[in-house]
Protein backbone atom coordinates (compact mmCIF):
# COMPACT_ATOMS: atom_id res chain seq x y z
CA UNK A 1 0.00 0.00 0.00
CA UNK A 2 1.13 3.54 -0.67
CA UNK A 3 1.82 5.43 2.52
CA UNK A 4 2.23 8.88 0.98
CA UNK A 5 1.16 10.04 -2.46
CA UNK A 6 1.96 13.57 -3.60
CA UNK A 7 0.73 14.64 -7.02
CA UNK A 8 1.69 18.00 -8.52
CA UNK A 9 2.12 19.63 -5.12
CA UNK A 10 2.99 23.29 -5.42
CA UNK A 11 3.19 25.77 -2.59
CA UNK A 12 3.39 29.48 -3.10
CA UNK A 13 3.56 31.66 0.00
CA UNK A 14 1.93 34.96 -0.68
CA UNK A 15 3.81 37.58 1.27
CA UNK A 16 2.17 40.42 3.08
CA UNK A 17 1.50 43.75 1.39
CA UNK A 18 4.05 44.60 -1.28
CA UNK A 19 6.37 41.58 -1.13
CA UNK A 20 6.47 39.20 -4.06
CA UNK A 21 5.09 35.67 -3.66
CA UNK A 22 7.59 32.95 -2.84
CA UNK A 23 7.41 29.54 -4.48
CA UNK A 24 8.48 27.06 -1.77
CA UNK A 25 7.53 23.88 -3.68
CA UNK A 26 6.99 23.34 -7.34
CA UNK A 27 5.13 20.42 -8.88
CA UNK A 28 6.29 17.73 -6.45
CA UNK A 29 5.33 14.17 -7.40
CA UNK A 30 6.35 11.61 -4.85
CA UNK A 31 5.11 8.21 -3.85
CA UNK A 32 6.28 6.42 -0.72
CA UNK A 33 5.41 2.76 -0.27
CA UNK A 34 4.70 1.27 3.14
CA UNK A 35 7.85 -0.03 4.82
CA UNK A 36 10.21 2.43 3.15
CA UNK A 37 12.60 4.79 4.91
CA UNK A 38 12.79 7.84 2.70
CA UNK A 39 15.22 10.65 3.37
CA UNK A 40 14.71 14.21 2.21
CA UNK A 41 17.94 15.98 1.40
CA UNK A 42 18.61 19.51 0.32
CA UNK A 43 20.14 22.78 1.39
CA UNK A 44 18.43 25.09 3.84
CA UNK A 45 15.35 26.68 2.30
CA UNK A 46 14.92 23.94 -0.29
CA UNK A 47 11.37 23.18 0.87
CA UNK A 48 11.88 20.05 3.00
CA UNK A 49 10.00 21.31 6.06
CA UNK A 50 7.18 22.77 3.93
CA UNK A 51 6.78 19.42 2.19
CA UNK A 52 6.58 17.59 5.54
CA UNK A 53 4.06 20.14 6.85
CA UNK A 54 1.89 19.66 3.77
CA UNK A 55 1.86 15.91 4.37
CA UNK A 56 0.87 16.59 7.99
CA UNK A 57 -1.91 18.95 6.90
CA UNK A 58 -0.30 21.87 8.75
CA UNK A 59 0.14 23.80 5.52
CA UNK A 60 -2.26 23.67 2.57
CA UNK A 61 -0.78 23.19 -0.90
CA UNK A 62 -1.51 25.90 -3.44
CA UNK A 63 -1.99 23.23 -6.10
CA UNK A 64 -1.87 19.45 -6.24
CA UNK A 65 -3.03 16.73 -3.89
CA UNK A 66 -1.54 14.96 -0.90
CA UNK A 67 -2.88 11.63 0.30
CA UNK A 68 -1.71 9.62 3.30
CA UNK A 69 -2.80 5.98 3.31
CA UNK A 70 -5.31 6.92 0.61
CA UNK A 71 -6.93 9.73 2.59
CA UNK A 72 -6.40 13.49 2.24
CA UNK A 73 -3.52 14.60 4.43
CA UNK A 74 -5.41 17.48 6.02
CA UNK A 75 -8.13 15.24 7.53
CA UNK A 76 -7.75 14.92 11.29
CA UNK A 77 -8.52 11.17 11.14
CA UNK A 78 -5.61 10.66 8.75
CA UNK A 79 -3.22 11.76 11.46
CA UNK A 80 -4.27 8.95 13.80
CA UNK A 81 -1.84 6.71 11.90
CA UNK A 82 0.96 9.28 11.68
CA UNK A 83 3.58 10.36 14.20
CA UNK A 84 5.35 13.69 13.69
CA UNK A 85 8.37 15.36 15.19
CA UNK A 86 8.98 18.91 14.04
CA UNK A 87 12.33 20.61 13.63
CA UNK A 88 13.70 21.85 17.00
CA UNK A 89 10.49 20.90 18.79
CA UNK A 90 9.09 22.97 21.65
CA UNK A 91 6.68 21.65 24.26
CA UNK A 92 4.78 22.88 27.31
CA UNK A 93 7.53 23.64 29.84
CA UNK A 94 5.30 23.20 32.89
CA UNK A 95 4.55 19.52 32.18
CA UNK A 96 6.87 16.71 33.16
CA UNK A 97 8.10 14.40 30.42
CA UNK A 98 5.61 11.67 31.32
CA UNK A 99 2.72 14.17 31.59
CA UNK A 100 3.61 15.51 28.17
CA UNK A 101 3.57 12.09 26.53
CA UNK A 102 0.32 11.30 28.38
CA UNK A 103 -1.26 14.52 27.07
CA UNK A 104 -0.38 13.68 23.47
CA UNK A 105 -1.42 10.05 23.91
CA UNK A 106 -4.80 11.31 25.14
CA UNK A 107 -5.17 13.57 22.11
CA UNK A 108 -4.48 10.56 19.91
CA UNK A 109 -7.36 8.72 21.57
CA UNK A 110 -5.44 6.34 23.83
CA UNK A 111 -6.93 5.74 27.24
CA UNK A 112 -6.66 3.55 30.31
CA UNK A 113 -4.08 0.82 30.77
CA UNK A 114 -3.20 0.67 27.08
CA UNK A 115 -2.23 4.33 27.22
CA UNK A 116 -0.09 3.91 30.33
CA UNK A 117 1.65 0.86 28.87
CA UNK A 118 2.38 2.67 25.60
CA UNK A 119 3.69 5.73 27.46
CA UNK A 120 6.15 3.62 29.43
CA UNK A 121 7.20 1.82 26.29
CA UNK A 122 7.74 5.04 24.30
CA UNK A 123 9.70 6.70 27.10
CA UNK A 124 11.89 3.64 27.51
CA UNK A 125 12.44 3.48 23.75
CA UNK A 126 13.95 6.98 23.68
CA UNK A 127 15.93 6.43 26.89
CA UNK A 128 14.15 9.05 28.99
CA UNK A 129 13.04 6.90 31.96
CA UNK A 130 15.11 8.75 34.54
CA UNK A 131 14.29 12.24 33.26
CA UNK A 132 10.59 11.67 32.61
CA UNK A 133 9.61 12.96 36.07
CA UNK A 134 11.36 16.28 35.44
CA UNK A 135 9.64 19.29 33.89
CA UNK A 136 10.18 19.75 30.17
CA UNK A 137 11.30 23.33 30.86
CA UNK A 138 14.47 21.95 32.44
CA UNK A 139 15.33 19.72 29.47
CA UNK A 140 18.25 20.29 27.11
CA UNK A 141 17.51 20.52 23.40
CA UNK A 142 18.57 16.94 22.89
CA UNK A 143 16.23 15.77 25.65
CA UNK A 144 13.36 17.72 24.09
CA UNK A 145 14.15 15.94 20.84
CA UNK A 146 13.95 12.58 22.60
CA UNK A 147 10.71 13.30 24.43
CA UNK A 148 9.33 14.67 21.16
CA UNK A 149 10.16 11.38 19.54
CA UNK A 150 8.41 9.57 22.41
CA UNK A 151 5.19 11.54 21.85
CA UNK A 152 5.43 10.85 18.11
CA UNK A 153 5.83 7.11 18.66
CA UNK A 154 3.42 6.63 21.58
CA UNK A 155 0.57 5.61 19.28
CA UNK A 156 2.72 3.11 17.32
CA UNK A 157 1.99 4.99 14.08
CA UNK A 158 2.23 3.37 10.65
CA UNK A 159 3.98 6.44 9.26
CA UNK A 160 6.55 8.48 11.15
CA UNK A 161 7.60 11.89 9.85
CA UNK A 162 10.74 13.32 11.39
CA UNK A 163 12.08 16.77 10.58
CA UNK A 164 15.78 16.76 11.41
CA UNK A 165 15.44 14.30 14.29
CA UNK A 166 19.13 14.24 15.14
CA UNK A 167 19.78 17.97 14.84
CA UNK A 168 20.39 18.57 18.54
CA UNK A 169 21.74 15.20 19.55
CA UNK A 170 25.23 14.03 20.40
CA UNK A 171 26.67 11.18 18.26
CA UNK A 172 25.46 8.56 20.73
CA UNK A 173 21.96 10.05 20.73
CA UNK A 174 21.96 10.20 16.93
CA UNK A 175 22.94 6.52 16.79
CA UNK A 176 20.07 5.69 19.18
CA UNK A 177 17.62 7.52 16.93
CA UNK A 178 18.98 5.56 14.00
CA UNK A 179 18.25 2.32 15.84
CA UNK A 180 14.72 3.49 16.66
CA UNK A 181 14.11 4.31 12.99
CA UNK A 182 15.34 0.87 11.96
CA UNK A 183 13.03 -0.62 14.58
CA UNK A 184 10.05 1.21 13.08
CA UNK A 185 10.83 -0.32 9.72
CA UNK A 186 11.30 -3.77 11.21
CA UNK A 187 7.74 -3.75 12.48
CA UNK A 188 6.45 -2.64 9.06
CA UNK A 189 6.29 1.09 9.63
CA UNK A 190 7.22 3.80 7.15
CA UNK A 191 9.58 6.65 7.91
CA UNK A 192 10.00 9.94 6.09
CA UNK A 193 12.78 12.07 7.50
CA UNK A 194 14.77 15.11 6.59
CA UNK A 195 18.28 15.52 7.86
CA UNK A 196 21.65 17.00 7.14
CA UNK A 197 23.40 14.00 8.75
CA UNK A 198 24.39 12.39 5.47
CA UNK A 199 26.23 9.43 6.98
CA UNK A 200 23.12 8.49 8.90
CA UNK A 201 20.85 9.01 5.90
CA UNK A 202 23.10 6.78 3.84
CA UNK A 203 22.96 4.01 6.41
CA UNK A 204 19.26 4.30 7.18
CA UNK A 205 17.35 5.25 4.06
CA UNK A 206 16.08 2.89 1.45
CA UNK A 207 15.58 5.91 -0.81
CA UNK A 208 16.62 9.54 -0.81
CA UNK A 209 15.00 12.52 -2.49
CA UNK A 210 17.08 15.60 -3.15
CA UNK A 211 15.18 18.87 -3.12
CA UNK A 212 16.55 22.13 -4.35
CA UNK A 213 14.61 25.40 -4.47
CA UNK A 214 11.34 23.54 -4.18
CA UNK A 215 11.87 20.90 -6.87
CA UNK A 216 12.97 17.29 -6.79
CA UNK A 217 16.31 17.24 -8.59
CA UNK A 218 17.48 13.71 -7.79
CA UNK A 219 15.65 10.71 -6.40
CA UNK A 220 16.56 7.08 -5.97
CA UNK A 221 18.12 4.52 -3.68
CA UNK A 222 21.48 5.37 -2.18
CA UNK A 223 23.10 2.64 -4.28
CA UNK A 224 21.58 3.99 -7.48
CA UNK A 225 22.79 7.50 -6.77
CA UNK A 226 26.26 6.35 -5.80
CA UNK A 227 26.54 4.05 -8.83
CA UNK A 228 25.48 6.77 -11.22
CA UNK A 229 28.27 8.94 -9.93
CA UNK A 230 30.85 6.14 -10.15
CA UNK A 231 30.17 5.67 -13.87
CA UNK A 232 32.22 8.77 -14.54
CA UNK A 233 35.25 7.45 -12.73
CA UNK A 234 38.35 6.72 -14.82
CA UNK A 235 41.21 4.54 -13.71
CA UNK A 236 44.33 5.64 -15.58
CA UNK A 237 47.15 3.24 -16.31
CA UNK A 238 50.62 3.88 -17.65
CA UNK A 239 50.68 7.56 -16.92
CA UNK A 240 54.17 9.04 -17.04
CA UNK A 241 55.27 10.71 -13.85
CA UNK A 242 56.16 13.87 -15.79
CA UNK A 243 52.60 14.18 -17.09
CA UNK A 244 50.88 13.42 -13.80
CA UNK A 245 51.03 16.92 -12.32
CA UNK A 246 49.81 18.43 -15.58
CA UNK A 247 46.90 15.98 -15.68
CA UNK A 248 46.05 16.64 -12.05
CA UNK A 249 45.93 20.37 -12.76
CA UNK A 250 43.75 19.83 -15.85
CA UNK A 251 41.32 17.65 -13.89
CA UNK A 252 41.19 19.99 -10.94
CA UNK A 253 40.34 22.88 -13.26
CA UNK A 254 37.28 20.91 -14.39
CA UNK A 255 36.08 20.13 -10.89
CA UNK A 256 37.08 16.47 -10.89
CA UNK A 257 38.10 14.97 -7.57
CA UNK A 258 41.27 12.97 -7.35
CA UNK A 259 41.13 9.90 -5.19
CA UNK A 260 44.10 9.20 -2.95
CA UNK A 261 43.33 5.51 -2.94
CA UNK A 262 42.10 4.13 -6.27
CA UNK A 263 40.52 1.20 -4.47
CA UNK A 264 38.34 3.45 -2.34
CA UNK A 265 36.37 4.59 -5.35
CA UNK A 266 32.94 3.98 -3.96
CA UNK A 267 31.28 7.36 -3.56
CA UNK A 268 29.62 8.34 -0.34
CA UNK A 269 26.23 9.98 -0.20
CA UNK A 270 27.99 13.10 1.04
CA UNK A 271 29.82 13.41 -2.26
CA UNK A 272 26.59 12.89 -4.18
CA UNK A 273 24.96 15.58 -2.08
CA UNK A 274 27.76 18.07 -2.55
CA UNK A 275 28.00 17.42 -6.27
CA UNK A 276 24.25 17.79 -6.74
CA UNK A 277 24.17 20.97 -4.70
CA UNK A 278 27.12 22.33 -6.67
CA UNK A 279 25.45 21.44 -9.97
CA UNK A 280 22.21 23.13 -8.89
CA UNK A 281 24.09 26.24 -7.86
CA UNK A 282 25.99 26.42 -11.13
CA UNK A 283 22.79 25.94 -13.11
CA UNK A 284 21.23 28.73 -11.01
CA UNK A 285 17.83 27.09 -10.93
CA UNK A 286 15.34 29.87 -10.58
CA UNK A 287 11.62 29.44 -10.49
CA UNK A 288 8.95 32.01 -11.23
CA UNK B 1 -16.84 16.02 15.03
CA UNK B 2 -15.33 17.36 18.25
CA UNK B 3 -14.37 14.73 20.78
CA UNK B 4 -15.19 15.42 24.43
CA UNK B 5 -12.00 13.88 25.77
CA UNK B 6 -9.78 15.90 23.42
CA UNK B 7 -11.65 19.12 24.27
CA UNK B 8 -11.23 18.44 27.97
CA UNK B 9 -7.54 17.62 27.50
CA UNK B 10 -6.87 20.84 25.55
CA UNK B 11 -8.99 22.95 27.92
CA UNK B 12 -7.28 21.45 30.98
CA UNK B 13 -3.87 22.06 29.49
CA UNK B 14 -4.80 25.66 28.59
CA UNK B 15 -6.11 26.30 32.10
CA UNK B 16 -2.97 24.85 33.64
CA UNK B 17 -0.69 26.82 31.32
CA UNK B 18 -2.52 30.12 31.87
CA UNK B 19 -2.88 29.66 35.63
CA UNK B 20 0.89 29.15 35.93
CA UNK B 21 1.77 32.45 34.34
CA UNK B 22 3.38 34.97 36.66
CA UNK B 23 1.28 37.63 34.99
CA UNK B 24 -1.89 36.07 36.41
CA UNK B 25 -0.37 36.01 39.88
CA UNK B 26 0.53 39.69 39.49
CA UNK B 27 -3.01 40.57 38.39
CA UNK B 28 -4.56 38.60 41.24
CA UNK B 29 -2.23 40.28 43.74
CA UNK B 30 -3.03 43.74 42.40
CA UNK B 31 -6.78 43.03 42.48
CA UNK B 32 -6.51 41.70 46.03
CA UNK B 33 -4.42 44.69 47.13
CA UNK B 34 -6.97 47.06 45.63
CA UNK B 35 -9.75 45.26 47.48
CA UNK B 36 -7.83 45.40 50.75
CA UNK B 37 -7.03 49.09 50.20
CA UNK B 38 -10.74 49.77 49.64
CA UNK B 39 -11.51 47.88 52.86
CA UNK B 40 -8.85 49.90 54.73
CA UNK B 41 -10.11 53.26 53.42
CA UNK B 42 -13.81 52.37 53.55
CA UNK B 43 -14.53 55.07 56.09
CA UNK B 44 -12.77 57.79 54.12
CA UNK B 45 -15.45 58.10 51.45
CA UNK B 46 -17.50 61.22 51.94
CA UNK B 47 -20.23 60.47 49.46
CA UNK B 48 -20.78 56.73 49.64
CA UNK B 49 -21.61 54.24 52.31
CA UNK B 50 -19.10 51.55 53.24
CA UNK B 51 -20.94 48.94 51.17
CA UNK B 52 -21.19 51.12 48.10
CA UNK B 53 -17.54 52.16 48.36
CA UNK B 54 -16.38 48.54 48.65
CA UNK B 55 -18.68 47.33 45.87
CA UNK B 56 -17.67 50.13 43.48
CA UNK B 57 -13.98 49.48 44.06
CA UNK B 58 -14.34 45.70 44.10
CA UNK B 59 -16.32 45.43 40.90
CA UNK B 60 -14.13 48.08 39.26
CA UNK B 61 -11.10 45.93 40.02
CA UNK B 62 -12.87 42.77 38.89
CA UNK B 63 -13.94 44.38 35.60
CA UNK B 64 -10.57 45.95 34.84
CA UNK B 65 -8.32 43.07 35.84
CA UNK B 66 -10.75 40.53 34.40
CA UNK B 67 -10.60 42.31 31.02
CA UNK B 68 -6.80 42.46 31.11
CA UNK B 69 -6.65 38.78 32.03
CA UNK B 70 -9.12 37.80 29.30
CA UNK B 71 -7.13 39.62 26.62
CA UNK B 72 -3.61 38.70 27.70
CA UNK B 73 -4.28 35.08 28.67
CA UNK B 74 -6.18 34.39 25.44
CA UNK B 75 -3.60 36.05 23.20
CA UNK B 76 -0.78 34.28 24.98
CA UNK B 77 -2.63 31.00 24.83
CA UNK B 78 -3.25 30.88 21.07
CA UNK B 79 -0.86 33.35 19.41
CA UNK B 80 1.85 32.46 21.93
CA UNK B 81 1.41 28.78 21.19
CA UNK B 82 1.72 29.44 17.46
CA UNK B 83 4.80 31.61 18.05
CA UNK B 84 6.46 28.98 20.23
CA UNK B 85 5.44 26.27 17.72
CA UNK B 86 4.03 24.02 20.45
CA UNK B 87 0.86 23.99 18.34
CA UNK B 88 2.58 21.83 15.71
CA UNK B 89 2.79 18.79 17.95
CA UNK B 90 -0.85 19.18 19.03
CA UNK B 91 -2.24 19.52 15.52
CA UNK B 92 -0.07 16.63 14.33
CA UNK B 93 -2.36 14.41 16.41
CA UNK B 94 -5.87 13.61 15.17
CA UNK B 95 -7.15 16.92 16.50
CA UNK B 96 -9.66 18.92 14.46
CA UNK B 97 -8.65 22.57 14.36
CA UNK B 98 -12.06 23.57 15.66
CA UNK B 99 -11.48 21.33 18.69
CA UNK B 100 -8.26 23.15 19.37
CA UNK B 101 -9.94 26.59 19.26
CA UNK B 102 -12.90 25.41 21.36
CA UNK B 103 -10.59 23.74 23.86
CA UNK B 104 -8.54 26.91 24.17
CA UNK B 105 -11.67 29.00 24.78
CA UNK B 106 -13.01 26.51 27.33
CA UNK B 107 -9.72 26.63 29.25
CA UNK B 108 -9.67 30.43 29.27
CA UNK B 109 -13.35 30.61 30.30
CA UNK B 110 -12.61 28.26 33.19
CA UNK B 111 -9.70 30.46 34.24
CA UNK B 112 -11.86 33.60 34.05
CA UNK B 113 -14.60 31.86 36.01
CA UNK B 114 -12.11 31.00 38.74
CA UNK B 115 -10.83 34.59 38.72
CA UNK B 116 -14.33 36.11 38.92
CA UNK B 117 -15.47 33.58 41.54
CA UNK B 118 -12.47 34.23 43.76
CA UNK B 119 -12.80 38.00 43.23
CA UNK B 120 -16.52 37.98 44.05
CA UNK B 121 -15.94 35.72 47.05
CA UNK B 122 -13.23 38.06 48.32
CA UNK B 123 -15.56 41.01 47.84
CA UNK B 124 -18.35 39.33 49.82
CA UNK B 125 -15.83 38.53 52.53
CA UNK B 126 -14.64 42.15 52.64
CA UNK B 127 -18.22 43.42 52.81
CA UNK B 128 -19.03 41.02 55.58
CA UNK B 129 -15.83 41.85 57.48
CA UNK B 130 -16.48 45.59 57.15
CA UNK B 131 -19.97 45.20 58.47
CA UNK B 132 -21.95 41.95 58.57
CA UNK B 133 -25.10 43.97 57.91
CA UNK B 134 -23.82 45.25 54.57
CA UNK B 135 -24.55 41.97 52.84
CA UNK B 136 -28.01 40.58 53.16
CA UNK B 137 -28.82 37.07 52.16
CA UNK B 138 -32.39 38.15 51.43
CA UNK B 139 -33.02 39.67 48.04
CA UNK B 140 -34.56 42.91 49.10
CA UNK B 141 -34.05 46.48 48.11
CA UNK B 142 -32.45 48.93 50.46
CA UNK B 143 -32.68 52.64 50.00
CA UNK B 144 -29.51 54.71 50.15
CA UNK B 145 -27.16 51.78 49.48
CA UNK B 146 -26.76 50.76 53.09
CA UNK B 147 -26.42 47.13 52.09
CA UNK B 148 -26.42 44.93 49.03
CA UNK B 149 -28.20 41.72 48.25
CA UNK B 150 -25.84 38.73 48.38
CA UNK B 151 -27.57 37.31 45.32
CA UNK B 152 -27.05 40.57 43.40
CA UNK B 153 -23.34 40.65 44.30
CA UNK B 154 -22.87 37.08 43.07
CA UNK B 155 -24.97 37.77 39.96
CA UNK B 156 -22.87 40.83 39.26
CA UNK B 157 -19.73 38.69 39.48
CA UNK B 158 -21.35 36.28 37.01
CA UNK B 159 -22.18 39.15 34.61
CA UNK B 160 -18.56 40.34 34.75
CA UNK B 161 -17.53 36.79 33.82
CA UNK B 162 -19.87 36.94 30.81
CA UNK B 163 -18.24 40.20 29.69
CA UNK B 164 -14.76 38.70 30.10
CA UNK B 165 -15.96 35.65 28.11
CA UNK B 166 -16.99 37.83 25.16
CA UNK B 167 -13.66 39.62 25.31
CA UNK B 168 -11.80 36.30 25.39
CA UNK B 169 -13.76 35.04 22.35
CA UNK B 170 -13.03 38.28 20.51
CA UNK B 171 -9.32 38.08 21.32
CA UNK B 172 -9.33 34.43 20.27
CA UNK B 173 -10.73 35.48 16.90
CA UNK B 174 -8.01 38.10 16.52
CA UNK B 175 -5.34 35.59 17.57
CA UNK B 176 -6.31 33.19 14.80
CA UNK B 177 -5.02 35.49 12.09
CA UNK B 178 -2.46 37.90 13.59
CA UNK B 179 1.20 36.91 13.55
CA UNK B 180 2.23 37.87 17.08
CA UNK B 181 0.75 37.73 20.57
CA UNK B 182 1.66 41.40 21.11
CA UNK B 183 -0.49 42.40 18.14
CA UNK B 184 -3.31 40.20 19.47
CA UNK B 185 -3.09 41.93 22.88
CA UNK B 186 -3.08 45.39 21.29
CA UNK B 187 -6.05 44.56 19.06
CA UNK B 188 -7.84 43.02 22.06
CA UNK B 189 -7.53 46.26 24.02
CA UNK B 190 -8.72 48.24 20.98
CA UNK B 191 -11.73 45.90 20.79
CA UNK B 192 -12.38 46.46 24.51
CA UNK B 193 -12.41 50.22 23.91
CA UNK B 194 -14.76 49.88 20.93
CA UNK B 195 -17.13 47.57 22.84
CA UNK B 196 -17.16 49.95 25.80
CA UNK B 197 -17.96 52.90 23.52
CA UNK B 198 -20.45 50.99 21.41
CA UNK B 199 -23.38 53.05 22.67
CA UNK B 200 -21.71 56.20 21.31
CA UNK B 201 -21.30 54.53 17.90
CA UNK B 202 -24.95 53.53 17.93
CA UNK B 203 -25.95 57.10 18.79
CA UNK B 204 -23.78 58.31 15.90
CA UNK B 205 -25.60 55.90 13.60
CA UNK B 206 -28.93 57.31 14.69
CA UNK B 207 -27.75 60.89 14.36
CA UNK B 208 -26.04 60.43 10.98
CA UNK B 209 -29.03 58.94 9.27
CA UNK B 210 -28.64 57.39 5.80
CA UNK B 211 -25.22 57.57 4.17
CA UNK B 212 -21.92 55.76 4.43
CA UNK B 213 -21.02 57.22 7.85
CA UNK B 214 -24.35 56.16 9.28
CA UNK B 215 -24.09 52.80 7.51
CA UNK B 216 -20.61 52.11 8.90
CA UNK B 217 -21.73 53.14 12.37
CA UNK B 218 -24.78 50.89 12.03
CA UNK B 219 -22.67 47.88 11.01
CA UNK B 220 -20.26 48.45 13.91
CA UNK B 221 -23.21 48.90 16.24
CA UNK B 222 -24.66 45.56 15.17
CA UNK B 223 -21.43 43.55 15.12
CA UNK B 224 -19.88 44.91 18.29
CA UNK B 225 -21.36 43.88 21.65
CA UNK B 226 -22.45 46.67 23.95
CA UNK B 227 -20.42 46.46 27.17
CA UNK B 228 -22.53 49.15 28.82
CA UNK B 229 -25.19 46.46 29.32
CA UNK B 230 -22.78 44.78 31.74
CA UNK B 231 -22.22 47.89 33.87
CA UNK B 232 -24.52 46.92 36.72
CA UNK B 233 -22.14 47.41 39.63
CA UNK B 234 -23.66 50.84 40.38
CA UNK B 235 -27.13 49.35 40.56
CA UNK B 236 -25.96 46.55 42.86
CA UNK B 237 -23.98 48.98 45.01
CA UNK B 238 -27.11 51.11 45.35
CA UNK B 239 -28.89 48.07 46.76
CA UNK B 240 -30.74 47.32 43.53
CA UNK B 241 -32.03 43.88 42.68
CA UNK B 242 -31.16 42.18 39.41
CA UNK B 243 -34.18 40.71 37.71
CA UNK B 244 -34.19 37.17 36.40
CA UNK B 245 -35.19 38.43 32.95
CA UNK B 246 -32.08 40.66 32.87
CA UNK B 247 -29.84 37.74 33.83
CA UNK B 248 -31.38 35.39 31.27
CA UNK B 249 -31.24 38.11 28.60
CA UNK B 250 -27.64 39.08 29.23
CA UNK B 251 -26.61 35.40 29.29
CA UNK B 252 -28.25 34.78 25.91
CA UNK B 253 -26.83 38.02 24.51
CA UNK B 254 -23.33 36.94 25.62
CA UNK B 255 -23.81 33.41 24.29
CA UNK B 256 -24.77 34.75 20.85
CA UNK B 257 -21.67 36.94 20.63
CA UNK B 258 -19.34 34.25 22.00
CA UNK B 259 -20.83 31.76 19.52
CA UNK B 260 -20.42 34.21 16.62
CA UNK B 261 -16.80 35.07 17.48
CA UNK B 262 -15.85 31.44 18.08
CA UNK B 263 -17.43 30.33 14.78
CA UNK B 264 -15.40 33.00 12.97
CA UNK B 265 -12.28 32.01 14.93
CA UNK B 266 -12.70 28.35 13.92
CA UNK B 267 -13.16 29.39 10.29
CA UNK B 268 -10.03 31.59 10.35
CA UNK B 269 -7.93 28.99 12.16
CA UNK B 270 -8.90 26.26 9.70
CA UNK B 271 -7.22 28.31 6.98
CA UNK B 272 -4.24 29.36 9.06
CA UNK B 273 -0.85 28.09 7.90
CA UNK B 274 1.40 26.98 10.71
Amino acid sequence: MTAVELAGVTKVFSSALLGSPFCALRDINLSIAEGEIVGLLGPNGSGKTTLLKIIMGLVAPTAGTCRVFGRPGHYAETRSSVGYLSESPEFYPFLTGIELVRFFAGLAGLAGRVREARIKEAIALVGMETASARRVGTYSRGMKQRIGLAQALVTSPRLVILDEPTANLDPEGAADIGEIIRGIRTRGGTVLLSSHQLDQMENLCTRVVFLNRGSVVVSGTVDELVRSRCENTLVVEGLREADESELRGWLADRGARLLADPLARRERLEQVYLATAHRCRSEQREFP
Amino acid sequence: MPSGSRLVAIAGNTFQESARQRFLLLLALMAAMLGLAAWWFRNCSLVATQAKFLLDTGFGALTFFGAVLAIVATAESLSGEIERRTVLAVLAKPVWRGEFVLGKLAGILALLLAFCAVGTGLLVLLLWTASPQSVDSQAQEFAGGRCASLFAVIACGFVQWLRCGILAALTLLVSTYVRSSLLAVTTGFAALAICSLRALVWDAFRAAGPGWVGGAAGVIGLVVPDFELYDIADRVAAGGVLSASYLVGITLYSAVYVGLFVALAVYCFRHREL
